[in-house]
């Protein structure tokens, strides 16, 4: 492999401002001129892949995506920014479907994580609210070529409403491309048989405590879904009928507009969801999905997608086969439904979602396929894949320039741009070593 | 409870009646003098006798012969009935109430409480002495429950006291009784901490017995030391499972103590070790409960092991047998003790014989329990005994007639009356002339016909020689009820109608002609579905054990881009020969040797064959506790003592190339436990053949945020709360240490006559592991963050003259590179996690490479089940992190953290005479495209795609076949997840394991 160092023309570089303190950079202005990507490997995902291919965006959208022996139609009298790409690749930005990116800091600092609202009850809260624009995880997701994200809410039955997000901007409101991408359901897992044994003191009285507590939380769900029904109702037919912020966070889901994100791992939980949401008239898109393969009737029937909670996983039982999870994406494939890879991880680890995609690929998954499942397959679940997702004329400039393919670990992202706009692609981590290989000089120059 | 030692004599009266409080009364006598005749007597397993009479008097079998009952022995015919020897139960839990807490000489760990004794509780409580009665029981051994050292047991008669006649005790004082359980929220919170608390105070015995031989030495009286003193007491060992059973042997032989096992009814699952074991198991009849296979969601969650534990109980004690184990039985953890006759013909329908059940229940308990010349058999001068039975003893249709114990008969089952069998006409006393009833006594069935026509007979009781009855029928005087009694006279039955009005009416009844209505057929009794199979059972059990290990062959790996980490660059078209489990030849392919025409060859061509994989940082496999959290300081516990070969894990490791982990303590405390460097010999018939002999010795000490206690929600104030404080804790136990090898190493200078004179220091297992890691001979491998802790700790070890083996985690180890480099042997970190608590908020994925460049020999580790089988993808982040060239990466994962284990010379690259650990892979290691495709550890080929997909189609069919054997055969209630190895014991919630990765999981909720 070639590992000689990328260099930019000296024009793009002076598009970025350079500052060591990584997450205390300014952004970068809304795009001003054409940039045209050229003789580039395309990796368009819903139009395959153009060698040597051509690729131009302008106010932030991708105008054309051109093959090799087309030229570019670039508007007159505005001198573009051209850059030749000869032996890159060039990838939609890659989307992690289901994270809690902006709205934690650090995992067991209780006051940096803003996750959880109190109650069962708190679909009035919507991620896109609270996303923290200076968190020192956005740019080290984005340094691995992950642009966009679901994040979500999390804790209770309905924790609340998860957001699309774009990992670059000033505010929260630049970040965010979809403040309401769907309500999320903690569907209760059915406790049968989940008891360890504690010894005999342990009698039989309380064995089915935990079968019944599940029946009545997911009446409890659909009661809330139900008495938001009646006011909305309520409230269309007569205005002055006051507002309830918990009902009102559902009405989206009610009408269909956006999906309810069904948290749901086992094959009883994920079914027994599905049909609820079915019954309920609710969009349902399952996530979790570990025994997805073993609904695979239902979920392709319905037409019930499903985001993934990572590849690298362990099995469920001890005799499961140890690659139960690896294998999980291509089976579900060829039982036709519809799937992303999410990283089944918090914000911490959004970087590794390739190579969630990467070991489906090594265990089956076709690599077209896997890619889909990172861009445009996942901007499709959250509702943006009109916006996001491939390179396409007409979806927003968020894309990124590698070495090579992500999937990869010795390919390195060279540039990313998001909405057009350029995105400094170091990082707190990056500029850390930074500074210590500096220590390390200044010892080793002793 | 008062209690009363059995005298092995005849005058037991006389010489214990002075202890007696006064009768009320004229004394009452018993001469307790009985012959029994006509009996089958099984005087013991496999000796059967007829025409005998036992004599019994004063508690004792005077006679066993074939002369007349002696004059003045009442006689009891036992005719048709047999005879066993009274069954022994060697293990009955008992109350006995906890020392007082206050008392000066206690234990400072009131799990050890030695000192306790069986007698001080309820012994046998009143019900349970009836229950086991019925059963046939006439002696147990009662033992306190509770602790880890619970105290002595004391074995006594099943007798009924009374004021002037208290409990019988045929010996006390018989065992102590150890357990490994752990307590919550003290020491030992873990099962290593049971076995270190164990030891310990085993040692502390021996010490003690020393001292008190020692003269002038005059140590402080101990109760709990001295309990324990005696070395010939057998030590009992309640144990929970077949794993625990094999560290009870373990702990035992280490201090020379007699052991005899309490096992879990599970040691099947063992049989090979438990049976090299040579150590007596007292087996418990409860089987696990059917798995839940209700739904299909249920049968989702049920592992083939547990079907397969299910179906294979009841073989448990056949199993066992055949392996020579010595085993008795004991009626404990039955769920419901009336259970125990329908065990043992489970056991039986498994193959147990009749001989083989009752030696389990007489001769062997007596034997373990060391009262043979009292019990077990039926012999002149032994107690009386005895069970009296109707039919075979346990068979279904079997009756315990009479338990005699110490010569006191108990009926258990009175024989049906059967004087008034038979058919018999009216002649006299029926209302109407018209009719001639029939009458039918059967036992204590009663019916009444005429012609055709059926009376019905209520509220029928018998009395000897007698039988009342309700009769009423439109046969008879519509349906008003008449009273009849009948008795025998003569040849027919005589008795008294009592008519509705009042009148009374005699009634006679003559043998009849008629046939006896044949009752109707008993139901046949469903065929007994055939015993499973008792097959060998693979190790462990569950879909990917072994029934036989795949053997050590030699062979060749050729075409291969071998990657030999040792410093050079993979070689293309390369070839590793493997001879006799090590690495005979590394190469190209065209400078192979001769080799054996049988050698097996396997083609690399287009594959890489690494050394197998090497994963610094493991918890996988330890039983019952990763942590030690009861204490700070921990240096006394091992992790050794705790591997689990049976977890999944480890084969699913193998799936990912791993040959070799440091199976490291938890991070709860600044100084833990000892570590345990183990080679994934999956299959390993005993624990202890995972280990990694020869590997030097480690422990695991801990810095920062977890020894501190501070992401502990419920945090207490447990020592040390700051960083300065795990620094001064540190510092003080390696002070502490220091005094205690020199304090040792004076005693070890005396000359003989000198040392035989003084007593020896007192042996302290933590103290001894600091004391090695202070001599150098025992590596520390830190889990540590922030580069100030690292630099603390660089600082104790160069004032102690100390190279640290390992900091783990280390993930600002980058930034004091330099330190790490002069005082450690590496560091072993995380590829790229991060962002889980405050302390690593200055992670980078880069840390490994500049610490590379900083010239410290650097690892990258899991401390994960799950990111183990991905350890070849984490060295390629050293790639991407930090442009390390791809073989130098892959040495983060092999060469690296051998050398970090010191065992470098044995495996972790690929050359001639080392260990055949070796990994081979689809494609570049480094790359997520890679799978593992086979795995060898010592040249044993431990994992294939192809023996994989062979196992995956076999459980597919063993699991089916077991799912539709529960389905349509098992009753009762099903089971809940969770292994049947737990069915007995509490698994206490073993909180603050301390696991980076397991926390982080969890940090976000």
């Amino acid at each position: 492999m070639s590992r000689a160092p990328f260099r930019f023309p000296a024009a793009l570089l002076a598009t970025a401002v350079l500052t060591p303190a990584q997450d205390l950079l300014p952004k970068a202005p809304p795009q001003s001129r054409p940039v045209l990507l050229q003789n580039a490997v395309l990796h368009t995902v819903t139009g395959g892949v153009v060698l040597g291919g051509s690729l131009w965006f302008d106010g932030g959208v991708i105008r054309e995506v051109l093959p090799a022996d087309r030229q570019p139609t670039l508007p007159a009298g505005v001198e573009p920014l051209v850059l030749d790409l000869a032996g890159k690749h060039v990838f939609p930005g890659l989307v992690s479907a289901c994270t809690t990116l902006g709205l934690v800091e650090i995992g067991m600092v209780p006051q940096s994580v803003d996750t959880d609202e109190s109650g069962d009850f708190s679909p009035e809260a919507i991620a896109a609210v609270a996303l923290n624009p200076d968190s020192a995880a956005i740019p080290i997701a984005r340094s691995n070529g992950v642009l966009t994200a679901g994040t979500f809410p999390r804790g209770g039955l309905l924790p609340g409403r998860a957001s699309v997000i774009r990992l670059d901007g000033w505010t929260n409101a630049d970040l965010t491309v979809r403040a309401e991408a769907g309500v999320v359901v903690a569907w209760p897992a059915n406790q049968a048989g989940r008891r360890f044994r504690r010894g005999p003191e342990r009698g039989a009285d309380g064995d089915e405590e935990p079968e019944r507590g599940v029946r009545q939380q997911r009446q409890r769900i659909d009661a809330a879904f139900a008495a938001a029904r009646a006011w909305l109702d309520a409230r269309t037919a007569d205005p002055t009928v006051p507002l309830d912020v918990r009902h009102e966070a559902l009405i989206g889901a009610l009408r269909g507009e956006v999906p309810v994100f069904l948290l749901a791992e086992e094959q009883e939980q994920i079914e027994s969801a599905v049909r609820w949401a079915g019954e309920r008239q609710l969009r349902a898109v399952v996530v979790g999905g570990r025994d997805a393969a073993q609904c695979a009737l239902l979920l392709r029937e319905r037409a019930v997608p499903v985001i993934l909670n990572g590849v690298h996983r362990l099995p469920r039982r001890d005799d499961s086969d140890y690659d139960e999870a690896f294998t999980l994406p291509a089976r579900l494939a060829a039982a036709g439904v519809k799937f992303c890879i999410g990283t089944g991880s918090d914000f911490s680890n959004d970087r590794n979602l390739p190579y969630h995609a990467a070991t489906a690929v090594a265990y089956g998954l076709d690599e077209t396929r896997a890619l889909a499942a990172i861009t445009q397959d996942a901007a499709d679940i959250l509702g943006v894949g009109d916006r996001l997702g491939s390179l396409a004329a007409g979806k927003e400039a968020t894309l990124f320039v590698a070495s090579g393919h992500p999937f990869e670990l010795t390919t390195t992202i060279d540039v990313a741009f998001v909405q057009g706009r350029q995105v400094d692609l170091r990082n707190r981590q990056t500029e850390l070593a930074k500074k210590y290989r500096e220590r390390l000089r200044q010892l080793q120059s002793r | 409870m008062r209690v009363r030692p059995l005298v092995a004599t005849f005058g037991l009266l006389a010489a214990t009646l002075a202890q007696e409080p006064p009768h009320e009364g004229p004394r009452p006598v018993d001469p307790g003098w009985f012959a029994l005749t006509g009996a089958r007597i099984v005087q013991a397993p496999g000796n059967t006798i007829e025409g005998f009479t036992i004599v019994l008097r004063d508690g004792r079998i005077t006679a066993v012969d074939r002369n007349a009952p002696p004059a003045g022995a009442t006689v009891v015919d036992c005719t048709g009935l047999t005879i066993y020897p009274g069954l022994i139960d060697p293990f009955v839990p008992t109350d006995v109430p906890a020392l007082d807490k206050t008392a000066a000489d206690q234990h400072w760990n009131p799990a050890i409480q030695p000192q306790r004794h069986a007698r001080d509780g309820a012994l046998v409580p009143a019900a349970d002495r009836a229950a086991l009665r019925r059963l046939g029981f006439t002696t147990v051994a009662c033992v306190p429950t509770g602790g880890n050292l619970k105290g002595t047991s004391c074995v006594v008669q099943l007798d009924e006291p009374s004021p002037t006649e208290p409990v019988r005790v045929v010996r006390d004082a018989v065992y102590q009784l150890a357990s490994l359980q752990t307590s919550r929220g003290g020491y030992p919170s873990s099962q290593m901490g049971a076995v270190a608390l164990l030891r310990q105070t085993l040692a502390d015995a021996d010490w003690y017995a020393r001292c008190l031989a020692t003269p002038g030495a005059a140590p402080q009286p101990r109760a709990a030391l001295a309990a324990l003193a005696n070395p010939d007491q057998p030590l009992w060992f309640d144990v929970a499972d077949e794993l625990q059973a094999l560290r009870a042997v373990a702990i035992a032989h280490e201090f020379r103590r007699r052991a005899v096992l309490v096992g879990s009814g599970m040691e099947f699952r063992r049989l090979a070790a438990l049976a090299a074991a040579r150590t007596p198991i007292v087996v418990p009849l409860q089987l696990p409960d059917a798995p839940d296979v209700g739904s299909a969601a249920a049968i989702e969650r049920v592992s083939l092991r547990q079907l397969q534990s299910w179906e294979q109980a009841p073989t448990n004690s056949k199993r066992l047998l055949e392996a020579s184990v010595e085993i008795a039985w004991t009626t404990a953890r039955l769920r419901d003790r009336k259970d125990f006759p329908a065990r043992v013909r489970d056991a039986m329908h498994c193959g147990v014989t009749a001989d083989e059940a009752l030696r389990a229940l007489t001769v062997m308990p007596a034997g373990l329990l060391g009262i043979g010349g009292d019990a077990g058999t039926i012999e002149r001068g032994k107690l009386a005994n005895l069970v009296v039975v109707a039919g075979e003893l346990f068979a279904e249709d079997g009756e315990v007639r009479d338990v005699w114990v110490g010569g006191r008969r108990h009926v258990i089952h009175e024989p049906k009356d059967r004087g008034l069998d038979g058919t018999w006409s009216w002649t006299a006393g029926w209302p109407r002339a018209d009719a001639t009833p029939v009458l039918t006594v059967d036992g204590d069935k009663v019916r009444c016909k005429v012609g055709d026509a059926e009376l019905e007979a209520t509220a029928v009781a018998r009395e000897p020689g007698a039988v009342t009855f309700r009769l009423a029928g439109e046969a008879l005087d519509g349906t008003q009820a008449h009273w009849l009694r009948l008795w025998r006279e003569g040849t027919g039955l005589a008795g008294v109608r009592t008519a509705p009005d009042g009148t009374e009416h005699e009634v006679r009844a003559t043998p009849s002609e008629a046939k006896a209505d044949a009752a109707p057929a008993k139901k046949p009794r469903g065929e007994r579905a055939p015993p499973p199979e008792r097959s060998p059972l693979p190790t462990p059990l569950g879909g990917y054990g072994f029934v036989t290990p795949p053997p050590a062959r030699d062979f060749v790996v050729a075409g291969a881009t071998v990657w030999p980490c040792d410093g050079r660059e993979p070689i293309r078209g390369g070839a590793v020969y493997v001879q006799g489990g090590r690495i005979a030849f590394v190469g190209v392919v065209r400078d192979l040797p001769n080799l054996p025409v049988d050698v097996v060859v396997v083609d690399g061509t287009g594959k890489h064959l690494t050394p197998g994989l090497i994963d610094c940082h493991s918890h996988t496999g330890i039983a019952r506790g990763v942590n030690e959290g009861g204490q700070a300081v921990t240096a006394e516990v091992r992790v050794e003592d705790v591997v689990d070969p049976d977890d999944a894990n480890w084969y699913r490791q193998l799936a990912g190339g791993v040959t070799c982990v440091n199976q490291l303590h938890g991070s709860a405390n600044a100084i833990g436990g000892q570590s345990c460097t183990t080679k994934v010999r999956w299959g390993a018939l005993h624990p202890d053949d995972m280990r990694f002999a020869g590997a030097p010795a480690g422990i695991k000490w801990a810095l920062g945020e977890n020894p501190r206690n501070a992401n502990d929600s419920d945090r207490g104030s447990r020592y040390p709360a700051t960083r300065m404080g795990v620094e001064a804790l540190i510092r003080d136990r390696l002070a502490a240490a220091e005094a205690y090898a020199a304090e040792r190493a004076a005693y070890e200078a005396l000359d003989p006559t000198e040392r035989a004179r003084s007593s020896p220091p007192r042996r302290d297992l933590e103290l001894d592991a600091l004391a090695e890691v202070l001599a150098g001979t025992r590596r520390i491998h830190c889990h540590s963050y922030r580069q100030d802790e690292i630099f603390m700790l660089c600082g104790i070890a160069k004032e102690h003259g100390i190279r640290i083996g390992t900091f783990q985690h280390v993930l600002e180890g980058y930034k004091v590179a330099d330190a790490i480099a002069e005082a450690a042997v590496g560091a072993s970190s995380f590829s790229d996690w991060w962002g889980y608590k405050f302390e690593v908020w200055d992670a980078i994925p880069e840390n490994g490479a500049l610490l590379h460049a900083a010239g410290v020999n650097v690892s990258f580790n899991s401390d994960s089940d799950e990111h183990a089988r991905r350890l070849n993808t984490e060295a390629g982040k050293a790639v991407k992190y930090g442009g390390l060239p791809p073989h130098e990466a892959l040495c983060f994962v092999t060469r690296n953290p051998a050398i970090q284990l010191g065992i470098a010379d044995r495996t972790g690259s690929i050359a001639p005479g080392l260990d055949a650990d070796l990994a081979l892979w689809s494609a570049d290691p480094l790359s997520y495209a890679a799978r593992c495709e086979a795995t060898w550890v010592d040249g044993r080929q431990l994992f294939s795609l192809e023996a994989d997909r062979a196992a995956r189609t076999a459980i597919a069919a063993e699991r089916q076949r077991l799912l539709q054997k529960v389905a349509t055969t098992a009753k009762g209630k099903p089971a809940r997840e969770g292994d049947p190895k737990d069915a007995y014991w509490a698994a206490e919630d073993l909180t603050g394991n301390y696991c980076c990765r397991d926390h982080a999981a969890g940090g976000v909720r």
